[in-house]
Parts: structure tokens; C-alpha cells; sequence
């Protein structure tokens, strides 16, 4: 029961979904109405400049946030607020400091009242999956950047939500840390097809990820573009950018995100 | 040790024995440190000692032969024993009453902000009142027994633990809170698996802090009206102008504060294992 692979794939749908912010004297325009779906088992990414909305389109799609207008659906059923269904990875580890990895790694099945032992042998295979065996012990402060942040990664996907939303879950990392965590999100990702929602603001990682790329204009956030990526899986991340298909698209989207940094800094962020 | 070649052995030998006066004075060395205090304390008592009698007045201020002799004294009186435990009694009592208190009622305004605003400045303008002022009223409504003591003690305590507990788990991270909220985690589930976490590292400074106040506590209660404890002993022994009974007593306190703060560190260190040594967990500094 260990290994076994998230069998269910589920499809999410965003209906017209808009957010505004009442700020003292005016209304802030953070998300214009977006309608978008994602097929069950799809990998998508969200590109576009700082302060566009990506964030804010993820803490509505996780119920954290809730929207102005517009529904979030999960294979045709409403959810409001938060749900189980739907994992979310944040750029920051927020690993808890006082838990030890295994613990944090844990939490989701704590959480959900599984027995201790099976708790502890389920953390362990996912930390042995992504390279952290025999830091199970460890507190947080002991371990580097890279490593907190697969413990965040992992503490996700240990219960098994159909849908998993990341929000720059690489930001921080330096760039050779950055591709063995893609290239590793990747392999886990292409066993067990969940449906992938990822924000990022770095073009190579967004194409060399999805399925499907998604842009989007400097605020008020909207969808402007969509690529569908034809690179057949499993791919080789370590050599995706020597691939025709990868700078084809490359070029033609980095194309248009030039025009939407722009126009984000002519607005004055 | 920096280490010299020299072409003759006296050259070595001088180069070596050089360094050597230096380490004494190294402030990494436990053990120049600890050589060092023991030497302190020598020539401090050595003074004290030899100057009693002829740079001052022992009636005034005793000399350490004569606690020594007085200790002798104590630790055969059973008298002394039934102070130290009266003391001990109220000291338990107080801190753990106050403790107490101050964690709980900490949860509960934290929890329940309406009734937390209400308090803020009611327990603000409590927790200025100078508790030495209220002393005399607290042995009206106690009484002179152990329980005015230990509500003196309590007072002191309960503030500091209070404010601390109050501002760890307002200080919780919320992105820690939504990782519950978003696995599907109960707003129980979020109180007790990141909010009293976070906060058990103030509440335990808390704790730590109010320590030595809760000795005051009890030996300022013991001062005013008592007729057993340590504090009525120090007294009865510094108004019939036995210096050394006087002294005496005063040290056994710091020791005993020292003992319990030892430990108080002891449970602290075992419990915070998950802080990073260089990070402090904040306080409130507490009035008395």
C-alpha cells in the first residue's frame, strides 16, 4: 500500500473566478474572471510577471481565499473552502521547527489519525525517495534550503491529494538544486499523475515541466496565452533546452512575457 | 598553542613557557575560566576574612568562619528545617498556582480575542500595581499563615507567564496554520499542533523568568507578618543583630534560586531541542 500511486485522477475547473481587494480608497483588481480547466492527470504551469495574480489564483483554487465571483470545481463538484483533495505547496517550506523531518512528513496522516507505526514507515519511503534517508531525526534548522524544501514536497504527496497546487516551490533554491528537484518532481509526477497546478516565474522551468503552459498579463491578472508542450515523457530535464520543440516555444512565449514584464513595470512594480 | 623552532633549547624552552602565562587568561579554556572564578572567590572570602576585625566591624559584617560556624549551628536545628520547609511549601505552591493561572487564562484570552480587548487594559493596570504595596492587604485578606504568601508569589508569577503565553500564540506563523487548515486539519487540530508548540518555548521563558520573583514573592510575604520560614528567620535573626545567622540566610536563598534555575535550564535545554542554539525565544519583562 505503500508505493501505490494516486489512481485517481481528478479534473478541476475554474468558472469565471475573479478576486478584488478593498484597499482604503479603492478596489484592487487582483484577478480578472478566469475560466480555465485542467484534465485529470495534466501538468500545468502559470507564467507571468511578479504580482500578476498567480498567487492569488492558487490560494483560491485551495480554498484558503475565497473568491469574489466565479466557482472552483473538482470533477464537476463545488468545493468551498479548503479540501483535502488538494494538496498545496508553498514556496516557503514552512516546515514546523520543532517537529523532526520524519514528524513534519508525518503530519498529514496525523492529521487524519493514521496509527503511529504506519505513520512512521510511510514518511521514511517518501524521504527515501526523494534522497533524505537517515535525516528523519533531523530538525529543520539542521538541514540546507534544498532539503527542507523536498520535506515540504513530500509532505504533501505522502497523502496522496488527486490535485497539488505549487507555488514557486523552487524560488528559492540555487540553479543546480532547482534542476535535481524538477528532475525529481518529474519521475515521482510521471508515476503518479496527479493533477498539477505550477506557478513559477522562470520560463525554462514552466516549459520544461508542463503539459501545457499558461501566461499571464501583469494585474489585473488574466490568461493571454496557452502551449500545449509536445515533448514526450519521461523527459530529460538535464538536456530539455537542446530540444527543437522546447525553444521553439521558448522563444514564442518569452516573446509575449517580455511584453507583459513590461507592461507590470510601466505600472509602476 | 603557537609553536616556535629556536636553534638552542633555552630558546625553546622560553618560547614555550611564554604562551604558557597566556593560556591562563584564554577565555575558551573551561578550565583558565573556571581556575579563574575559583580564584576570585578565593581572594574575595580571603579578604573578607583576614579584613574582618581590622579594615571593618564584624558585628557588622560577620567573616566567613563564622557562617561556617553558623551553618554548623543550622543544620542541627530543627527549627531550620521546618523554616526551609515552609519556605519550600509556599514557593512550590505560589509558582505552581500562578504558573498555572497564567498559562490558562494566556489560552484563553489568546483564543478569545473579543474578551481579550476587553481585559488588555484592566490586567495592564493590574499588572502595575507595585505588589509590595498591596502586601498589607493581601495579610488582611489571607491572613498571616502560608496563603498570603503564596498568593504574593502567585501574583508575580502569573503576570510574567501571562503576557508570555499570550504573545506565543499570537506570535504563531500563519502559513504554519494553513498547512494544517489545507490537509484537512481541525481548528483543534491547528491549536494544538502549531499554536501550543509555538508558544511552549514563551511560556516556558515565562517560567524560567518568573522563577526567582516567586522566591521574593514568599520571603517579602514572610517579612511582613510570619512566624515560620526562611525569610522570618533572615528577619529574626538581622533585627537581634546576629549578622552571621543573617548572611547565613542569604546565601542559602541564592543558592537555592541557583539550584532551581539549574534545573529550570535542565528541562528548558530538553524540551527546546528543536531551537537553533543562537535564537532566543522573547520574554516580557516583568515588575515587581
Amino acid at each position: 500500500m505503500i508505493a501505490a500511486p494516486s489512481a485517481e485522477r481528478a479534473q478541476l475547473a475554474l468558472d469565471g473566478v475573479a478576486k478584488r481587494f478593498q484597499a482604503r480608497d479603492r478596489v484592487v483588481h487582483a484577478l480578472e474572471a478566469t475560466t480555465l480547466t485542467v484534465a485529470g492527470g495534466e501538468f500545468v504551469t502559470l507564467v507571468g510577471p511578479s504580482g500578476c495574480g498567480k498567487s492569488t489564483l492558487l490560494n483560491i483554487i485551495s480554498g484558503l481565499t475565497p473568491a469574489s465571483e466565479g466557482s472552483v470545481r473538482l470533477d464537476g463538484r463545488a468545493i468551498a473552502g479548503v479540501s483535502r483533495r488538494v494538496g498545496y505547496i508553498t514556496q516557503q517550506d514552512n516546515l514546523f521547527p520543532w517537529r523532526t523531518l520524519r514528524d513534519n512528513v508525518a503530519l498529514p496522516l496525523e492529521l487524519a489519525r493514521v496509527a503511529p507505526g504506519e505513520r512512521r514507515d510511510r514518511a521514511d519511503h517518501w524521504l527515501a525517495r526523494v534522497g533524505l534517508e537517515g535525516f528523519g531525526d533531523a530538525y529543520p534548522h539542521e538541514l540546507s534550503g534544498g532539503m527542507r524544501q523536498r520535506g515540504s514536497i513530500v509532505r504533501t504527496l505522502i497523502y496522496e491529494p488527486p490535485v497539488i497546487l505549487m507555488d514557486e516551490p523552487f524560488g528559492p533554491l540555487d540553479a543546480q538544486t532547482r534542476i535535481v528537484l524538477q528532475d525529481m518532481l518529474l519521475s515521482i509526477w510521471e508515476g503518479a499523475r496527479s493533477t498539477i497546478v505550477f506557478v513559477t516565474h522562470d520560463l525554462t522551468e514552466a516549459v520544461a515541466l508542463a503539459d501545457r503552459v499558461l501566461l499571464m498579463s501583469a494585474r489585473p491578472g488574466r490568461i493571454v496565452r496557452a502551449d500545449r508542450v509536445d515533448i514526450p515523457r519521461p523527459r530529460n530535464i538535464f538536456q530539455i533546452h537542446e530540444d527543437p520543440e522546447f525553444r521553439r516555444l521558448y522563444t514564442e512565449i518569452w516573446h509575449d512575457l517580455r511584453l507583459q514584464v513590461q507592461d507590470a513595470n510601466t505600472l509602476g512594480r | 598553542m603557537p609553536t616556535r623552532s629556536g636553534v638552542d633549547g633555552l630558546a625553546v624552552e622560553r618560547a614555550a613557557g611564554r604562551p604558557g602565562v597566556r593560556w591562563l587568561f584564554d577565555a575558551d579554556r573551561p578550565w583558565a575560566v573556571n581556575g579563574g572564578r575559583v580564584a576570585a572567590l578565593l581572594v574575595l572570602f580571603g579578604l573578607w576574612e583576614l579584613g574582618a576585625g581590622r579594615l571593618f566591624d564584624i558585628f557588622y559584617f560577620s567573616k566567613p568562619s563564622l557562617i561556617v560556624a553558623q551553618v554548623g549551628k543550622e543544620v542541627v536545628d530543627p527549627s531550620f528545617y521546618r523554616d526551609l520547609g515552609v519556605t519550600s511549601l509556599e514557593l512550590i505552591l505560589g509558582y505552581a498556582s500562578g504558573g498555572a493561572a497564567g498559562i490558562a487564562l494566556g489560552i484563553l484570552l489568546a483564543r478569545w480575542r473579543y474578551v481579550a480587548k476587553i481585559c488588555d487594559p484592566f490586567l495592564l493596570a493590574l499588572n502595575s500595581v507595585p505588589r509590595i504595596a498591596v502586601a498589607p492587604m493581601l495579610i488582611v485578606w489571607f491572613g498571616i499563615g502560608i496563603a498570603s504568601k503564596v498568593f504574593l508569589a502567585a501574583t508575580l508569577v502569573f503576570f510574567i507567564t501571562f503576557f508570555n503565553t499570550l504573545s506565543g500564540i499570537r506570535g504563531v506563523d500563519k502559513a504554519l496554520c494553513d498547512v494544517v487548515r489545507v490537509q484537512g486539519g481541525s481548528e483543534w487540530q491547528i491549536f494544538t499542533k502549531v499554536m501550543l508548540p509555538h508558544a511552549s518555548a514563551w511560556i516556558l521563558t515565562g517560567l524560567k523568568m518568573s522563577l526567582p520573583f516567586a522566591l521574593v514573592g514568599v520571603i517579602l510575604g514572610e517579612f511582613l507578618v510570619s512566624s515560620k520560614g526562611l525569610g522570618f528567620r533572615l528577619n529574626s535573626y538581622a533585627t537581634s543583630y546576629n549578622t552571621s545567622g543573617a548572611i547565613t540566610m542569604i546565601l542559602l536563598m541564592m543558592l537555592l534560586m541557583m539550584a532551581l534555575t539549574a534545573v529550570a535550564d535542565l528541562v528548558d535545554a530538553r524540551v527546546m531541542r528543536w531551537r537553533p542554539s543562537d535564537r532566543e525565544a522573547g520574554g516580557v519583562a516583568p515588575k515587581a
